[in-house]
């Protein structure tokens, strides 16, 4: 038997390092410590960023066979689906065609009629456009990448579209990509305005509902709400542009138990398979400045005599 | 030594090919497929197998790193992968002894109660934070990869059952 048929060097017998138990101990304490830290203070960015960078260049491996099997597939795409989606599409820019024309008159009447009532000029969105890479694989959560980050000059909280409406919210910024939180995420809420009635609330983010992926909360039981109404965003927020669609209503749901309607909506935007979309930039730095807060300190108790 | 009857000696284990064999596992996990909740995880599986055949080279702090690394790709939850692979690696490596005197499909079985406690982990901690339910889907997880359990000894025991004198009728 030749050597290096067994491993010949032997087991240490004293020195074997902490035991196994105190090792769980200690990482279990530091993983306890960085979900903490990732919740409720929000300072486990640095980090994130650090390991990101470092792993940037697997997951550009990682995504070589996913982008070969999206070129094969639209290389080996039957040339009778091509021509039917570009008469899709040439049908789509006649019907948009006239509104685009009248866009430009109409924005200049709008500046002129403005002027005239003296009222604050509408704000003008820069905005970056971006691909997304990848849904996220976590499914606690609904987010996606997108291949821009600080490097393109993305900062995190900017509103993120794609060609039919609002579809979430960058919220963590990495050096070469980000990571967008789609409107149907359960800890994301939007102000949104019925472009019927023009009424104010805000929808929820309820993915796993039966009645659609958003919810209009706190709307009340008699409120004027039908099924197909458009929600635009409102604008209040400081956050998105005002005017974007957001979703339609689904369904309304009025319970005799409960003083709110059940409003169910689907979104707009294609939430579950957006390739391109677009980046604005945040629109508070362009906003007016808050009114001032009054002072919230509670008025100081009389004291009786 | 003392190994069950009939089980082959192996040849000593490659660290390169270790730690070649988690770094393709982390890869193969990274690969966009979609937010499916039962899509096997392969890192924990192959950090499960070396922490039982090789537990002083693979340990918990290599689980924890590759747990990190897991979270931030995810965009999940900081430390959740880490806390599911420490717990994971700890519970490999206080069976390992006990493990290898069975034989490939009844370890299998025996891994299975592992997975089930790593998805289990990361459920509770997310349902905690606020997260949502990702159906019952997820039981399939732990059992796609105890399934696996089989084909990844064959894969990565491969090199170790090489001859040890190759010749020209043995070439590998």
């Amino acid at each position: 038997m030749p050597l290096g048929t067994l491993d010949r060097s032997p087991p240490p017998f004293f020195k074997q390092g902490p035991s196994a138990l105190s090792k769980l101990m200690v990482f279990s304490a530091i993983a306890l410590f960085l979900m903490v830290a990732d919740t409720r203070f929000r300072i486990s960015q640095p980090v994130r960023a650090v390991v990101a960078t470092v792993l940037y260049p697997l997951q550009w491996i990682a995504m070589r066979p996913v982008l070969a099997l999206r070129f094969g597939t639209g290389y080996f795409e039957s040339l009778s689906s091509a021509q039917a989606t570009e008469e899709a599409a040439r049908r789509k820019l006649a019907a948009q065609s006239l509104r685009a024309n009248q866009v430009e008159e109409l924005t200049l009447e709008n500046d002129r009629l403005r002027k005239l009532l003296q009222l604050r000029d509408r704000i003008n969105t820069p905005a970056t456009a971006a691909e997304v890479l990848y849904d996220t694989a976590d499914p606690y959560t609904r987010r996606v990448i997108i291949d821009k980050g600080l490097a393109h000059g993305i900062e995190p909280g900017s509103p993120v579209i794609d060609e039919s409406g609002v579809l979430g919210q960058v919220t963590r910024v990495y050096p070469l990509v980000s990571e967008v939180t789609l409107i149907t995420d359960r800890e994301q809420a939007i102000p949104v305005l019925n472009a019927r009635t023009g009424a104010r609330s805000v929808a929820f983010g309820d993915p796993t509902s039966k009645d659609g992926p958003l919810e209009l909360r706190f709307m009340a039981a008699n409120a004027d709400v039908q099924s197909g109404d458009l929600l635009t965003t409102s604008g209040v927020d400081g956050v998105y542009p005002p005017g974007l669609p957001v979703a339609r209503v689904l369904k309304i749901e009025r319970r005799p138990d409960s003083a709110f309607a059940h409003i169910g909506c689907a979104p707009q935007a294609l939430v579950e398979g957006a390739r391109h979309v677009m980046i604005l930039a945040k629109s508070g730095e362009r906003m007016p400045p808050r009114p001032h807060p009054e002072d919230t300190a509670p008025p100081l108790r009389k004291v009786p005599k | 030594m003392i190994m069950r009857p009939g089980q082959q000696l192996l040849l000593p284990a490659n660290p390169v090919f270790i730690w070649g064999s988690l770094l393709l596992a982390l890869l193969m996990n990274m690969i966009p497929l979609g937010r499916v909740a039962w899509t096997p995880d392969l890192l924990a599986l192959v950090l499960v197998f070396w922490g039982v055949h090789q537990p002083l080279r693979v340990g918990i702090g290599a689980a924890f790193a590759f747990g990190l690394a897991m979270d931030v790709h995810q965009a999940a939850l900081l430390g959740q992968h880490a806390l599911a692979y420490t717990a994971l690696s700890y519970l490999a490596i206080t069976m390992h002894r006990r493990l290898l005197w069975f034989t490939v499909p009844s370890q299998a079985v025996q891994v299975l109660p592992l997975f089930v406690a790593a998805h289990a982990i990361e459920l509770a901690i997310r349902m905690m934070a606020g997260g949502i339910f990702p159906g019952v889907s997820l039981l399939l997880a732990p059992v796609i990869e105890s399934l696996l359990w089989p084909v990844v000894s064959i894969v990565l025991l491969a090199p170790q059952r090489r001859a040890p004198d190759p010749d020209e009728n043995r070439p590998l």
